[in-house]
């Protein structure tokens, strides 16, 4: 074969045929890839990056089963009004109810989940690893002291779902109480992890501390064995949290004095609200009247002098 | 050996060029987004997450709402919950949410210091492992930063499984397809939350725009402390941590 570099002889010209094998298996070859190229790549693939681009389309399609508390108002308005006010006003109704779109299929399709105990508990059991500030029961604990004698008893026979705190008032003015719950409140910039308040830490979360008086008075009245903090339910939400429950609505009282056929009677004194005022009101019973109107000796004094914050 | 022919092209220049055209023009045909110009990238979302973990109760209605949702199979996760408790002697125990019911049980442990919850989920890496090393192509990352599985491309063969630091993939049992969360791409394409951040009541998942400097994940991340998992693997997660313990793995 002649180099390049060698200058051109006269003559014939030269005679390329021994080379069309050559570019007929190379034209074949290149036909071939072509072919198993188009077979193996999908369509769309590489049009955004390395994957089939009509895959982001197919992933897209699905349809969502969560809809959001929009869609359960549409039909169910009266009941959102109600939840979005109480403590579970940040809960979605499909956190506990399920998804929305089996419920729209099927009207039946919904759980009746609070319906369980464990339901509740799924969230409400003591457990070490929640937030000190989220309220939780231990269960027999918690039947102990209200007298229920039933374990079975299922929460929703005094907690409502919606509304579990029977608060009439809106949750953000209801807490008025300008305590300090949280270490960080002190501990400035410190989140309030701690399980125990470490030894030899100061007991500054005492009611009777800037409550001395009230405190006093609870101790010799009725109700001198519950603690402060079962009636007056302080749910840390903010520097300003706390609630009093001296306005709320009288069924607060009988969460535990309610007559219910769980009950044995060797709790609480029972009753039914509406006998009771049948039986203490000699006019037409006031609906609207609360308990601590008759009952306030038996809780404790008010509270009526200046709190000295001397922390 | 001397050229007198200056000028024009050697034989192995020409096929030096075709080669590099032919490549060149092959890459471009096969990739388009290659070619792609002058689209800023910081005209289209890119999704991202945060989980503060200071606010998790473990109640799990994340996992029940992620099952429901995109038919998660039974013994699989595409997120779970993490109880971490440590004790006194600084030993850390860490046990999951059991039982088909998905709740944890008291279980007390003597002398837990220190008890909290880790929601886990896809970390949706910026440089994931998983798209890496698959060989077919059907693990990738959408425009928007989303890690996803092509289904009808995946072959099940579990390198990505296998690639995966924070164990967040599994291989569908009956369909045998790599799965995974895909953060509902089908629900944030349409403008909905994931269906873990919405069954979340104490809003402890924080799903956002990161190119949105108004959107609530883009705020926190300016405003709290928060780290990603494994960072050592130079995965670049997008998924936040706030107020995580150094326990967390």
């Amino acid at each position: 074969m002649r180099s390049p570099s060698e200058p051109p002889e006269s003559g014939p010209p030269p005679d390329y045929r021994h080379a069309y094998p050559v570019f007929l298996i190379m034209g074949g070859l290149l036909v071939v890839a072509l072919a198993v190229r188009a077979w193996l790549v999908p369509e769309t693939f590489g049009e955004f990056g390395y994957y089939r681009g009509a895959a982001l389309d197919e992933a897209k399609v699905r349809t969502s089963r969560y809809l959001g508390r929009q869609a359960c108002a549409e039909c169910h308005d009266d009941v959102a009004a109600l939840h979005a006010k109480d403590a579970h006003g940040s809960v979605e109704c499909e956190t506990c109810h399920g998804p929305g779109s089996a419920h729209v299929e099927d009207a039946e399709n919904v759980l009746p989940r609070a319906d369980r105990q464990q339901d509740c508990l799924v969230c409400h059991r003591r457990l070490d690893a929640r937030p000190g500030s989220f309220p939780q029961i231990d269960r027999d604990e918690h039947f102990r002291l209200v007298g229920v004698t039933n374990a079975a008893t299922a929460c929703v026979r005094c907690h409502s779902g919606h509304e579990p705190l029977f608060m009439n008032k809106d949750l953000r003015t209801a807490r008025l109480h300008p305590l300090i719950h949280a270490c960080g409140d002190c501990h400035l910039g410190r989140q309030d992890q701690t399980l125990k308040q470490p030894a030899g830490h100061p007991q500054i979360f005492q009611c009777s501390y800037c409550h001395a008086d009230v405190s006093a008075s609870a101790a010799k009245a009725e109700h001198h064995a519950i603690a402060c903090t079962t009636c007056h339910l302080f749910i840390k939400e903010n520097a300003f949290s706390g609630r009093i429950v001296r306005d709320t609505d009288p069924r607060f009282c009988l969460l535990c004095h309610g007559q219910a056929d769980f009950r044995s009677q060797d709790g609480p004194p029972l009753i039914t609200w509406p006998g009771h005022l049948a039986d203490v009101s000699e006019e037409t019973p006031d609906p609207t009247r609360a308990c601590v109107d008759c009952h306030q000796d038996q809780i404790h004094d008010l509270f009526e002098k200046e709190v000295s914050h001397g922390l | 050996m001397g050229c007198d022919c200056a000028g024009m092209m050697t034989r192995r220049e020409m096929i030096q060029r075709l080669v590099t055209g032919a490549t060149g023009s092959l890459l471009v045909w096969t990739f388009p987004a290659l070619a792609a110009e002058g689209e800023d990238p910081r005209d289209r979302p890119l999704y991202a997450y945060a989980v503060d973990t200071t606010r998790c109760i473990g109640c799990c209605a994340c996992m029940r709402a992620c099952r429901a949702e995109n038919d998660v199979p039974d013994g699989c996760f595409r997120t779970w919950i993490e109880r971490y408790r440590v004790r006194a002697n600084g030993e850390v125990l860490v046990d999951v949410a059991a039982g088909d019911d998905h709740v944890f049980e008291e279980d007390p442990v003597p002398d837990t210091v220190k008890a909290f919850f880790v929601p886990k989920l896809c970390n949706h890496c910026e440089k994931s492992v998983c798209s890496q090393v698959c060989p077919v192509g059907a693990t990738y990352e959408t425009p928007e930063g989303v890690v996803l599985v092509d289904q009808k491309r995946c072959i099940g063969c579990g390198y990505c499984v296998q690639a995966c630091p924070y164990g967040t993939r599994f291989i569908h049992p009956t369909k045998h397809y790599a799965d995974k969360c895909t953060l509902c791409y089908h629900r944030i394409s349409r403008g909905e939350l994931p269906a873990c951040v919405l069954a979340c009541p104490k809003g402890v998942r924080i799903f956002g725009d990161l190119h949105d400097p108004e959107s609530r994940l883009s705020t926190m991340l300016k405003q709290r402390r928060y780290r990603v998992l494994k960072p050592e693997m130079g995965t670049h997660p997008k998924c936040y941590y706030l107020d995580l313990d150094f326990e967390v793995v």
